[in-house]
């Protein structure tokens, strides 16, 4: 079946792949195009530099006049991010364009997390040392960067291959060590194609 | 102190001779219930206007705009609804700021585009489409600007959908929207919303709350006067909505029926609807608005709020009404200060909710002299008319016990000192008075005509006295207070 919605989001995909924008990377899942999976690689020069943060995106039928809900799967450290992984982002609410694309909205989380929005804080933990003390702020933020390896190890390289068998198998980890096996502690290839 | 009040009381009722029965016994029996009501001090200055006349209404600060400033009528209605329908502030910013004005409200565009290369819609992503834009140029197709408004529609947005394109905050006029939705049941629900917007943004009109009713109010009252629907005949406040609380404030009534939804079902657990005779202890449901009672077994007359011997209320002056304030409450441990809370919460809110009920079936006893008047007219005892001051007994109560009832919010938000005192020493005096009446409206008919007009006649005299010194004419005590619960 196909709707308005899905004719778009698969031009949105082919426009992902085609051209992708620099640092994140997104795919349906194998059985259904409107449940995404994407990753955000942290930007350089900044804390999150080396990061490999999964994130889970819901279209409804009424994408694109409606944004989609957008979550990390990865632990986040942002003030701008609730615990949960929901992101408090105006473009995502009331800001909102039909225009907007999976690479924008992608993009969009990307430079977020280098420019936080204090005044709108979800963490209020994260939004604090953020303005008084920069060097913890850092500190927490650099063990959830190392967190994103583990868990991305355990599927490494999925989002270049576009789809895969692991893709719909895979289960989101939360908090940390998680069950699996970390094959690959380094830094995982795909940071380095940034 | 008790001298200067009288004073104060006898000065009034010479004012209250003149606005309430300036006319024979007979004017007042007929005119008592409308007529007069509608000279009443407490009815806001209402206009009731159809669909059709508010239309007209709106379309007149259009075409007043319009000479002012040479737009067109769509987006003249963008910008008044922005600046709440204030033709001269409007003109004024206009005259300040033409350019910042007319982008903050939407009506002119931030930013101009091209058409797009092969009439590509930037939100479907298909080529060569036929592209429809407003005066910002941000082409999009048809079908998209069509899923687009049924969308936003769907949640309630209508006057203020701006351009598709992002950061664009242009508002699409109602024409364009029109002429995109191609069901007719959806473009009615657009102008409905329109409506709705429309009417909602007016500082002057407010829908009437009455259920299914379409009429609206018009008011330029300040005060939390009385509207009245001609239509449906729904009273309410005209400025919350909310039903009429004089002497209430609006910031005080919303207090106050948020804290009765949270607390009375507490309420209704700890006062039960029966209570025990205090002489036999016989159990007494009351079944009349009356709080005279007396026990059917042992004939003892009682008050239902304090179990007194009521003759202690006939003799001397009203004590029930007053909550007496333990003055060493500071120094208790905290539990007893939140006992003392619920306490003082409990004497206002069962008084409140007690009047409510005798209201209720004040409103039965009502139809019951209806139905007594009707068969003593039948069984030629007197004409209707004769009869008639019996009904305007029984509708005078209802307002007293009204006004009554919505003392106690007042009275509870109240802050300790002569205010206070005078406020609850009227009350008292009010509260005496209606219970008198109500006792005299009960027996009606059987008993002396002139003693129940004199009733009539106190009741509301001290209510009209209430009113006018705490809520016609606030003094400085009240615009610290009210300000302080906004």
């Amino acid at each position: 079946m196909t709707t308005p919605s899905r004719r778009r989001l698969m031009r949105d995909f082919k426009k992902l792949q085609e051209d992708p924008p620099a640092g994140v990377s997104g795919a349906p899942t194998e059985n259904n195009i409107l449940t995404w999976e994407a990753i955000i690689f942290g930007p350089q020069d900044t804390p999150f530099e080396d990061g490999t943060f999964k994130l889970s995106l819901e279209f409804t039928e009424e994408y694109p006049n409606k944004p989609p809900t957008v979550k990390f799967i990865s632990k986040m450290f942002h003030p701008n991010v609730y615990n949960d992984g929901s992101i408090c982002l105006d473009i995502l609410q009331n800001r909102w364009s039909p225009t907007y694309d999976v690479a924008a909205i992608l993009t969009s989380i990307q430079s977020l997390l280098d420019e936080p929005n204090p005044n709108s804080p979800a963490n209020s933990l994260a939004a604090q040392l953020y303005q008084e003390s920069r060097r913890e702020y850092e500190k927490r933020v650099q063990q959830i960067v190392e967190q994103s390896w583990l868990n991305f190890g355990e599927n490494e390289g999925e989002a270049e291959q576009k789809e895969g068998e692991n893709t719909a198998i895979e289960t989101p980890t939360e908090g940390g060590e998680g069950p699996s096996e970390p094959r690959d502690h380094d830094a995982p290839s795909g940071s380095g194609s940034v | 102190m008790s001298e200067p009040e009288d004073q104060m009381l006898t000065d009034d009722e010479d004012d209250f001779d003149c606005a309430y029965y300036d006319g024979d016994d007979i004017d007042i029996r007929e005119d008592f219930d409308d007529e007069k009501c509608n000279s009443d001090a407490e009815q806001a200055k209402i206009e009731s206007l159809d669909t059709f006349q508010v239309e007209r209404l709106l379309n007149e600060s259009v075409a007043s705009l319009i000479e002012v400033s040479r737009i067109t009528p769509s987006l003249a209605k963008i910008l008044l609804l922005s600046y709440n329908w204030d033709v001269k502030k409007i003109h004024e910013m206009l005259n300040k700021d033409t350019e910042g004005t007319l982008l903050k409200s939407g009506v002119k565009p931030m930013s101009t585009a091209k058409r797009p290369a092969n009439n590509t819609c930037l939100v479907c992503y298909h080529e060569d489409e036929e592209l429809r834009a407003l005066c910002c140029g941000h082409g999009f197709c048809v079908h998209c600007w069509k899923a687009y408004f049924e969308t936003r529609l769907s949640e309630g947005v209508s006057s203020k959908i701006s351009c598709m394109a992002s950061n664009c905050m242009l508002v699409a006029p109602p024409e364009f929207v029109l002429r995109a939705l191609d069901k007719a049941s959806l473009r009615a629900k657009y102008e409905r919303f329109l409506y709705r917007d429309y009417v909602m943004s007016h500082p002057e009109l407010r829908f009437c709350v009455g259920k299914d009713c379409l009429m609206v109010v018009r008011s330029k009252e300040t005060k939390p006067k009385k509207a009245t629907c001609t239509k449906c005949k729904t009273s309410f406040c005209v400025i919350c909505g909310v039903d009429y609380h004089a002497p209430t404030s609006c910031d005080t009534i919303k207090k106050w029926l948020i804290k009765c939804a949270d607390d009375s079902e507490t309420a209704n657990y700890i006062s039960a609807h029966t209570k025990d005779c205090p002489q036999c202890h016989a159990c007494i449901e009351k079944n009349g608005g009356c709080n005279h009672m007396q026990c059917a077994k042992c004939k003892h007359h009682f008050c239902w709020m304090c179990f007194g011997d009521w003759k202690s209320h006939g003799s001397e002056y009203y004590v029930c009404s007053r909550y007496k304030e333990n003055p060493s409450v500071a120094a208790e441990a905290n539990h007893v200060k939140a006992r003392r809370a619920l306490e003082k919460y409990l004497h206002y809110f069962e008084r409140y909710e007690n009047h409510n009920k005798s209201l209720k079936m004040e409103e039965e006893l009502r139809e019951k002299i209806k139905r007594k008047i009707d068969a003593k007219v039948n069984e030629h005892e007197g004409t209707w008319i004769d009869w008639q001051y019996l009904h305007t007994a029984a509708t005078l109560l209802a307002r007293c016990r009204y006004t009554l009832q919505y003392t106690y919010p007042f009275a509870y938000y109240l802050e300790k000192g002569p205010r206070k005192d005078l406020f609850e020493y009227q009350q008292g005096l009010l509260e005496k008075e209606v219970e008198e009446l109500a006792w005299a409206v009960e027996r009606a008919g059987t008993s002396d005509r002139g003693a129940l007009e004199a009733h009539m006649h106190r009741a509301e005299h001290k209510r009209i006295t209430l009113l006018q010194d705490f809520f016609f004419s606030p003094s400085e005590y009240d615009a610290p207070s009210s300000s302080k619960f906004r």
